[in-house]
């Protein structure tokens, strides 16, 4: 709810006390869903900038150029507090909202991702949450027709009361076709279609910018309700609209309804609008002027029409038997203004309503200061069942339970499917571009920045391991209420981690999403989210280039570890199977060896010299290895007891997660060429072994048939969810 | 040779089918959306009924489409003998329709399930699996609904009469209950009418259409399905 300052400050601009329909409008507005009134202060951190970028961060989607005239364009979003109390609906509208904001920009919609957190799986609950989020996704992304290509799923006990729901749209536009977000000319015509208005969603923001209670009942009628039939007749009638030029504005219907579309709209183009409530098409007849104004329900655009275009486009809009009301139109008195049946029920200054919140004067509290120490560590006692143990951790198992639920073909451009390193779509210039997304919570709860710093170096090894090169980063951060300082502390060091990142590799941050107040009050004590920010980042591969799987391709080849592997295992996977719990200093991010085993694996694929690849990441080098060949028919023979770097013993080299490494299968006649790669730039580098013909994963030590292995993999997940 | 590829409001399969069928010589494919009617089909030598959510397969998948005035050109086509295919939400409307037989229940495992699916080509030609005789192939499915079953009797008469040109397989050919993704009947995957001018199929041609998607197996169906015009 507003509060008692900003309610002070209304009131000293208007010279008046608000309606009761304004009221409802600054509520929503101001919200800090709608405002960032705690982040947006920080996001001149951000690397924004960069010749591929055509429209940066503030609009629908970001926009980057790929090539021969075409633009991607992407969107990020959370729909997290829906999620928890309605999953499938609230994991439904999250990918319809993400969709809405891609082609309001003017972008066909190619591609979705989502990365999800939740409780351990073990709980009913939990599980219970997870099978309808994934539902959800599934239903709707299934029915509007667009694959998803890649995703992220992260399980612990600090979102057992928040679920995480992230959700990413990727698109393609033509320079010449995108519609931008502003209403810049007095007179054109508000016209909004799609859907009819009810009373699903009301003021969803500000429920989203509270912590949980014990109310969540009551919050039921804050979750939209999603409609993938009425989308994929919005997306279907406006490409008519858009390829015969007819918007010269467009916004979609989000957080904050009609106020925030219009509101934005009017705001980009320097304007003002008037809209008349009792022309929109209603779905409850007996709505009040107030809800009409910022209820969220789906599936409407708002389309800014000129007056010589607005008969042709009424047509377009009652040939494909779309529901529509032209509304209001642009003004030039800054205001905004909405009637009903003629009587001003609110008419507001664009200033006051869009970003004209007092700023709120945020604490940031300090990190709790951890320790080197790895006094809890101790060799398994048995290496083969721990490591089986470890492949069927829920934060390292297949995930194949989830995304095989999605369709990740339709529209046929999908080159590789999830379950790989990235996934890649095909885009109509012929460039494959690859996406993925990471976040290590555990990391990022230790050390925040250094956390966040890292998780987008997984990203991008995702990216680099397939051998794309990385172009745009897309994020969205999850963090508890920015109102203790605690907290706030938490998210400020993360969003220096994410913009030291950006900047240091020189990869611009084009869209994102703030998502705060993740936490909830359980027996009186308040219990927040580990710090979550999810960093998706996409890369273009060179014309030609077939992107290279992890899979292992024949036998008889080496396998290499590009990088040192240090005594990192604070923050590790391993340090949670064995002891229950994570704590001390997590691996470190280290931007210039991360460059120099990056270079490696980019020249050496330029020169096709790797056959299958791999980013050793969360669970360290035996999980990676694992991941090669599990789904693949040969097996592996190591000697891994000399390895570069400070491990030094069996378990601290195969479950170090020390970053910046990477592994490759090559060639018997291609190593001495790769390895004057690796040695031109400097990077460490030793050989594992041996590819062999047999499914068994030989450590030397200990060995794994592939078959027990798999095993463990798949039933990581299933053995909760069947 | 006209081809009319069909789109009722929530099919989203249409782009991709044109896209295939583009690709082949001699194949003129169309779009008509289903508001058309009848209109929609007076030049159309073959159809094609792609997959998707048709009226966003409320009530039940593909049993809104199925009683669209369109559906009665379908018919007429379908009489003369004309080819048709419907793949996925498109073989749920056909049997929706009555023009093949059996119905398209829910997967066994209640879920949606999208995944690379080997099939087995049946020995005995038909006019869309000319050249792919007993040959294993590699396309992808994505349905819901794509538990296929019938009555004994017409079980009986399927196999009899080799009207089952496509099973769910392993790599290696197999027919076996492991490698079923959703339940059907005898691994069935696709069938065709007793005429022999109707094919439905769960799985996707247009998927496995160009090297890049990692199979062109299905465009030899397609391929088969314009020569059956000309």
């Amino acid at each position: 709810m507003i509060t008692k300052e900003e309610m002070e400050h209304a009131k000293s601009v208007l010279g008046r006390e608000p309606t009761e329909t304004e009221l409802g409008m600054l509520d929503v507005l101001w919200s800090e869903h709608c405002s960032y009134k705690s982040s947006k202060r920080w996001f001149y951190l951000f690397k924004t900038k960069g010749d591929r970028v055509a429209l940066g961060i503030g609009e629908g989607a970001g926009l980057v150029d790929i090539g021969d005239g075409y633009l991607a364009g992407v969107a990020m979003e959370s729909h997290n507090h829906p999620s928890q109390i309605d999953p499938y609906n609230g994991a439904a509208t999250g990918v319809g909202g993400i969709i809405r904001d891609v082609i309001s920009q003017g972008c066909k919609a190619v591609g979705l991702m989502n990365c999800l957190r939740f409780g351990h799986p073990s709980k009913p609950h939990n599980a219970y949450l997870l099978e309808n989020v994934v539902r959800g996704i599934s239903e709707y992304g299934n029915s509007v027709g667009i694959p998803v290509v890649g995703g992220e799923l992260e399980f612990d006990a600090s979102y057992d009361e928040n679920c995480l729901v992230n959700v990413v749209c990727v698109g393609w536009v033509k320079p010449e076709e995108v519609v931008r977000s502003h209403a810049k000319t007095p007179g054109h015509h508000l016209v909004m279609f799609g859907s009819t208005t009810g009373r699903d969603g009301i003021a969803g923001v500000s429920f989203a910018s509270e912590t949980f209670s014990d109310e969540e009942e009551e919050n039921r009628g804050a979750v939209q309700i999603g409609d993938p039939l009425s989308k994929k007749i919005v997306i279907d009638t406006l490409q008519e609209l858009i390829e015969e030029k007819l918007l010269d504005g467009l916004q979609d219907f989000g957080g904050g309804g009609m106020t925030s579309a219009a509101g934005e709209l009017a705001r980009a183009g320097g304007t003002g609008v008037e809209i008349d409530l009792d022309k929109v098409p209603l779905r409850e007849a007996d709505m009040k002027p107030s809800e009409i104004v910022i209820s969220e329900s789906q599936e409407r655009m708002l389309a800014i029409v000129a007056p010589e275009k607005l008969d042709r486009v009424l047509l377009l809009l009652e040939k494909n038997g779309t529901p529509y009301g032209v509304i209001g139109k642009v003004t030039n008195d800054g205001h905004y203004t909405a009637k009903w049946y003629g009587e001003v029920k609110a008419r507001l200054p664009i200033s006051l309503l869009v970003d004209g919140f007092p700023v709120p004067e945020r604490v940031e509290g300090k990190i709790v200061v951890q320790t080197e120490s790895m006094s809890w560590f101790n060799e398994p006692k048995d290496y083969k069942e721990n490591l089986l143990k470890m492949l069927g951790s829920p934060n390292i198992c297949d995930r194949s339970w989830v995304y095989s639920q999605y369709d990740q073909h339709v529209q046929s451009n999908t080159v590789v499917d999830i379950g790989e390193n990235s996934g890649v779509l095909e885009f109509p210039n012929g460039r494959k571009l690859a996406f993925t997304s990471d976040c290590n919570s555990f990391w990022c709860l230790l050390d925040p920045q250094q956390g966040t710093a890292n998780s987008a170096c997984e990203s991008l090894r995702n990216l680099v391991a397939m051998g794309a090169t990385p172009i745009f980063i897309a994020d969205c951060l999850n963090f508890g209420n920015p109102e203790r300082p605690e907290s706030y502390g938490q998210f400020v060091e993360s969003v220096r981690g994410l913009g030291r990142f950006s900047n240091d590799f020189d990869i611009p941050i084009v869209g994102g999403n703030v998502s705060l107040y993740n936490e909830a009050e359980v027996d009186g004590e308040i219990k927040r989210i580990n710090p979550t920010p999810q960093i998706m980042i996409a890369g273009i591969f060179e014309k030609g280039f077939t992107p290279i799987r992890r899979n292992l391709v024949s036998p008889w080849a080496n396998i290499f570890l590009i990088g040192d592997t240090l005594t990192e295992l604070n923050g590790s996977e391993y340090q949670l199977l064995t002891t229950g719990q994570v704590k001390g200093i997590p691996p470190k991010y280290k931007p210039e060896v991360e460059k120099r085993s990056m270079r490696v694996i980019q020249e050496a694929h330029q020169k096709g010299l790797i056959r299958s690849c791999n980013n050793v990441g969360r669970g360290g080098v035996a999980v990676a290895l694992m991941k090669m060949a599990l789904r693949s028919k040969y097996g592996f023979k190591l000697n891994l007891e000399y390895i570069p770097g400070t491990a030094n013993s069996l378990a601290q080299r195969l479950y170090s997660e020390t970053s910046g490494r990477y592994l490759a299968e090559v060639n018997e006649s291609n190593q001495s060429e790769f390895l004057e790669i690796v040695e031109k730039h400097g990077a460490s580098v030793c050989e594992l072994g041996l590819t062999i013909k047999e499914p068994v994963a030989d450590f030397g030590v200990f060995s794994l048939d592939m078959k027990e292995a798999r095993e463990a993999f798949t039933n990581g997940l299933i053995q909760f969810m069947e | 040779m006209t081809i009319a590829v069909l789109r009722f409001p929530g099919t989203n399969n249409e782009n991709d089918i044109l896209r295939a069928l583009s690709s082949i010589e001699g194949a003129n494919p169309v779009l008509v959306p289903s508001r058309k009617g009848l209109a929609g089909l007076e030049k159309a030598d073959a159809i094609v009924i792609p997959g998707g959510f048709s009226y966003g397969d409320y009530l039940r998948a593909g049993a809104v489409a199925s009683v669209e005035t369109i559906t009665e050109g379908v018919r007429d086509l379908a009489e003369d003998g004309k080819p048709i295919i419907g793949i996925c939400n498109g073989f749920q409307i056909l049997t929706e329709m009555g023009l093949l037989p059996g119905v398209l229940l829910p997967n066994k495992s209640a879920r949606f399930v999208c995944k690379w699916v080997y099939l087995r080509v049946s020995g005995h030609s038909t006019v869309f699996t000319r050249g792919m005789e007993g040959s294993v192939i590699r396309l992808p499915i994505a349905h819901a609904e794509g538990n296929y079953h019938c009555d004994e009797d017409e079980r009986e008469s399927l196999n009899n009469e080799f009207r089952v040109p496509f099973r769910y397989c392993n790599e290696a050919g197999e027919v076996d209950i492991a490698h079923n993704p959703n339940g059907s009947i005898d691994n069935i995957a696709g069938i065709i009418n007793q005429k022999g001018n109707i094919l439905g199929l769960m799985p996707h041609p247009e998927r496995a259409s160009r090297q890049v998607l990692g199979s062109i197996d299905g465009i030899t169906i397609l391929e088969n399905f314009v020569r059956a015009i000309i």
